[in-house]
């Protein structure tokens, strides 16, 4: 029971300290939102208009009020689920833009991430099975060589080639001319719009999987159970999956619950390169644009995700394995 | 993550730039087979224009034309008057007709016979509710009616019979481009919306030439209204809006037709864009305003004039427009005036041609030479008291013109024995600097336009110095009695002959005392094909800014022979 305690406890402050900083981020910023604005509305080359720019500043309002009672305001807010207007879709409120964003990216990621997952760790026990034989070694270079490779550098080398060259796939966007709705029409062109993107997630995603779990499985088949195993004349595919696999399996299930809550942050730059509408893109947009209540609302639900996850993966692997449990308690 | 658009968009041009292009054929062919239709009888089918709200995220409809960002703010509602700010003159539009009573009163005739989306007639109710409304939510009073921003603040704007007053509490005369391109909303629709900025316009009723027909998140079409006041004069009979490009994706897009117009910035357009189909492709970029050296007044070797005249003559600005613009733009008049279009504003004594510095090393040596700055033992100049002269100019990172006109003006420096180094910081650390005056040396634009108190004015004025917290147009820090009293009785003048006299201060401060040296103009860019639609604002027929008033160029627009 303490075991889950300590864990809960560790979220609440987590999250506490998550929300103070996303609290004093604008706060300590250099920059005018409104100057910010109206510059980009006006394009580089263009006088600051100051009517307005003081029109601007009206809108967006400024917070007034020492900093203490800034902050128990904020909080109260985010107690009653009013995360404010965002400053460049204004007068939307950033849950809804969240709103819009949210599906193309938690589609697109986690599929990516659920594929990336079996296969990685389908190749990682194969190779590790084999080690040393050809297909181990051929797995362990492309992986290496890859995962030294920038996502969006590969990105851009998809785009020229399975889009520009041959003109196979869309390359920006996530669709263009059909109406979003549940209509085969608008799932086709998605789904097109999609293929890159996940493409290029689905080159780096694995990597991780199949050196991890290739590790944990060859220090596995190295124990004396396995040994146990192959002289009681069990078959290799037994051996293999039921026996090494398993166990070896049980760090990444931890890593993959991770993995998932992370799926709402990861994949800025890739979002940005083919200008897909999901939550990345909208991150690195709000980054750009000075865009307070959006960016802090986008860390929040980021963060928030990435603790349940981790909260998540702790409590199930208390489940899983006992002796976590038991060691510390 | 605009420059992380910047990388993307440079890596994608490498790339596209190896094979010759080779792989747009395939892009071409899926546009052609998209577009299809044929224009006939004068009538143009269908533009192709960009997007005009970058918006990233699809499927937030709003058309309010209050909001900071809308689908379009350019079709739907209309303003009082449309100001062509090359060349100043106005063609009246939901207005037919202004007058002032000196610089305190300003009287429009509303248009009659005008119609909203939904039948209603327009009048000049309207145009009274929109401008009251603005006093009531100062959010939305980006014109600077109500307050003395532009000039002293509005007391009331009230309509009777056909005309709208305003009453202001001084001199105004600088608010009058603000006001006529303030875009009217029927009293109808925003009567009772309560804030008007945070209303979600989802059903615009306006008096535009178009409306919406469909948006499915990402591509707006609209519609021509054959009940348009001046239906006549719209050829064009669908609009459809989509995309925000990258340069390159721009000049693909332009190339293979499936943009007609473009304003956005194209990195050699003549090569990328006209040279492979010089019928069809065109471009026109006039000037729009002043790229300017602005140096810190305030601070040594900057506060002599006479350093600053030496710069004048010592930069090659040719050279700088040809890194930076590709040779498009001309080099600029030291008059601070864009020429040729405000050719006429010139005072007396100042021709034209003499206005702009011509480049040379030889007479700026001299001049350095003479004002006593010497070189020292190291080949670098000094001071006139012997204090080591050190210069860090600050560039915008990532904007690529300034990074090359800083180039430039660094060499052309370094070889009249200065010391000086480019500094590339965030361009918000460098609006930093121009807050806090904490710099030496920096580009800025130099706004033009035809409200020169404002314009003009706000590179030469005391009242424009930047504050801790505002970005104003005077970086420099120039201050002279003279220029602010000009610019004080700009506010308070509406008679053109006046207007010369009062800009012929500016002119001749800028002709002596070099507070900026203009290095070349900075466009107002018009991208265009003329294989769907002709008529296009071009330097023969110059009846238009094309980045600026694209409600005058649609009434120009017709199929081609």
């Amino acid at each position: 029971m303490r075991y889950y305690l300590r864990k809960l406890g560790f979220f609440v402050l987590t999250l506490w300290a998550v929300v103070t900083i996303n609290f004093l981020i604008p706060r300590v910023q250099p920059g005018d939102p409104a100057e910010i604005m109206v510059q980009r509305l006006a394009g580089k080359n263009a006088q600051l208009d100051q009517a307005q720019v003081q029109a601007m500043r009206d809108l967006l309002g400024t917070p007034t009020g020492s900093l203490g009672s800034q902050y128990v305001q904020y909080l109260g807010q985010l107690l009653r689920g009013d995360l404010g207007l965002s400053y460049n879709y204004y007068p939307f409120e950033v849950t809804r833009v969240i709103g819009q964003a949210f599906w193309w990216t938690v589609v697109l990621v986690t599929v990516v991430q659920v594929l990336s997952f079996v296969v990685g760790i389908l190749l990682g026990a194969f190779a590790a099975w084999k080690r040393n034989g050809r297909f181990d070694t051929t797995v362990t270079l492309v992986s290496t060589f890859l995962g030294t490779l920038q996502p969006f550098w590969i990105a851009l080398l998809l785009i020229y080639g399975l889009g520009y060259s041959l003109g196979w796939f869309a390359t920006s966007g996530g669709y263009e001319q059909s109406t979003p709705g549940f209509n085969g029409a608008f799932l086709y062109d998605a789904v097109s719009h999609a293929f890159l993107p996940a493409l290029t997630l689905m080159i780096v995603t694995p990597i991780g999987w199949i050196l991890g779990m290739r590790n944990t499985m060859i220090m596995n088949l190295s124990e004396d159970y396995i040994k146990l195993a192959k002289a009681k004349g069990l078959p290799d595919r037994v051996v293999a999956l039921r026996y090494a696999a398993r166990n070896a399996l049980l760090p990444s299930v931890t890593g993959f619950a991770l993995a998932l809550g992370g799926v709402l942050g990861g994949t800025i730059l890739v979002e940005t390169v083919f200008d897909y509408p999901g939550l990345g893109r909208l991150m690195g947009e709000a980054v750009g644009l000075k865009d307070y209540p959006l960016l802090q609302a986008l860390m929040l639900l980021t963060a928030v995700a990435t603790l349940v996850a981790n909260l998540v993966a702790d409590l199930l692997y208390g489940v899983l394995d006992p002796r976590v449990r038991r060691s510390q308690a | 993550m605009v420059e992380r658009r910047a990388l993307v968009a440079a890596a994608v041009a490498v790339l596209l730039l190896l094979p010759g292009c080779a792989g747009s054929r395939v892009a071409n062919e899926r546009k052609l087979a998209r577009s299809g239709a044929v224009a006939t009888g004068g009538d143009v089918a269908q533009l192709n224009l960009a997007a005009e709200s970058d918006a990233s995220i699809g499927g937030l409809v709003n058309y309010n034309p209050f909001a900071p960002k809308q689908l379009t703010k350019t079709w739907l509602y209309e303003p009082l008057m449309i100001q062509n700010s090359l060349d100043c003159t106005v063609t009246p539009w939901l207005a037919t007709g202004y007058r002032w009573q000196g610089a305190k009163r300003l009287t429009f005739d509303i248009r009659p016979g005008v119609t909203w989306s939904d039948g209603s007639p327009f009048t000049a109710a309207d145009v009274a509710f929109t401008f009251n409304l603005a006093k009531k939510y100062p959010a939305m009073d980006t014109a600077g009616v109500w307050n003395d921003i532009f000039g002293a603040k509005a007391l009331s704007v009230t309509a009777t019979g056909e005309q709208v007053v305003f009453e202001f509490s001084g001199d105004a005369a600088s608010k009058f481009t603000s006001i006529i391109g303030q875009l009217i909303v029927s009293e109808k629709q925003y009567g009772s919306v309560g804030d008007p900025t945070q209303y979600v316009d989802e059903k615009p009723v306006a008096t535009g030439p178009f409306s919406v027909d469909r948006y499915n998140g990402r591509r707006l079409e609209l519609v021509r209204r054959p009940d348009y006041w001046q239906a006549d004069k719209i050829k064009v009979q669908r609009l459809v809006l989509e995309g925000n490009y990258d340069a390159n994706q721009a000049a693909l897009k332009l190339r293979t037709g499936g943009l007609d117009f473009y304003t956005g910035e194209l990195p050699n357009p003549q090569k990328t864009f006209v040279d492979p189909d010089p019928a069809t492709n065109h471009f026109w970029y006039p000037a729009n305003g002043i790229t300017v050296l602005a140096p810190n007044l305030t601070a040594k070797p900057f506060d002599d004039v006479r350093f600053r005249e030496a710069l004048a003559h010592g930069l090659d600005k040719e050279s700088a427009s040809l890194k930076a613009t590709y040779g498009i733009m001309d080099v600029a008049s030291q008059s601070g005036l864009t020429l040729p279009a405000k050719q006429a504003l010139l005072p007396p004594g100042y021709p034209a041609a003499s206005t702009v510095v011509p480049f040379d090393a030889g007479k700026a040596n001299q001049l350095l030479d003479a004002a006593g700055y010497a070189k020292g033992p190291d080949g670098f100049r000094r001071n006139p008291d012997g204090s080591p002269i050190a210069i860090t100019m600050s560039v915008q990172a990532g904007f690529i013109d300034y990074e090359a006109t800083a180039d430039e003006v660094v060499a052309n420096l370094r070889d009249l024995g200065l010391d000086i180094k480019a500094n590339k910081a965030a361009p918000d650390s460098v609006d930093g600097q121009k807050k806090s005056g904490d710099f030496q040396l920096m580009i800025n634009y130099m706004a033009a336009g035809c409200d020169y108190a404002n314009g003009m004015g706000a590179t030469l004025s005391t009242g424009t110095i930047p504050t801790k917290t505002e970005i104003k147009g005077n970086i420099g820090r120039y201050s002279s009695p003279p220029v602010d009293e000009a610019v004080a009785q700009l506010t308070g003048t509406t008679d053109p002959d006046r207007t010369k006299e009062l800009v012929g201060v500016l002119v001749t401060t800028m002709m002596t005392q070099y507070p900026v040296l203009p290095l070349f103009y900075a466009p107002a860019r018009g991208i265009y094909r003329t294989d769907k639609a002709v008529g296009w604002p071009s330097a023969k027929d110059p009846y238009a800014n094309p980045q600026d008033n694209p409600r005058l160029w649609i009434t120009h627009l017709s199929a081609p022979k």
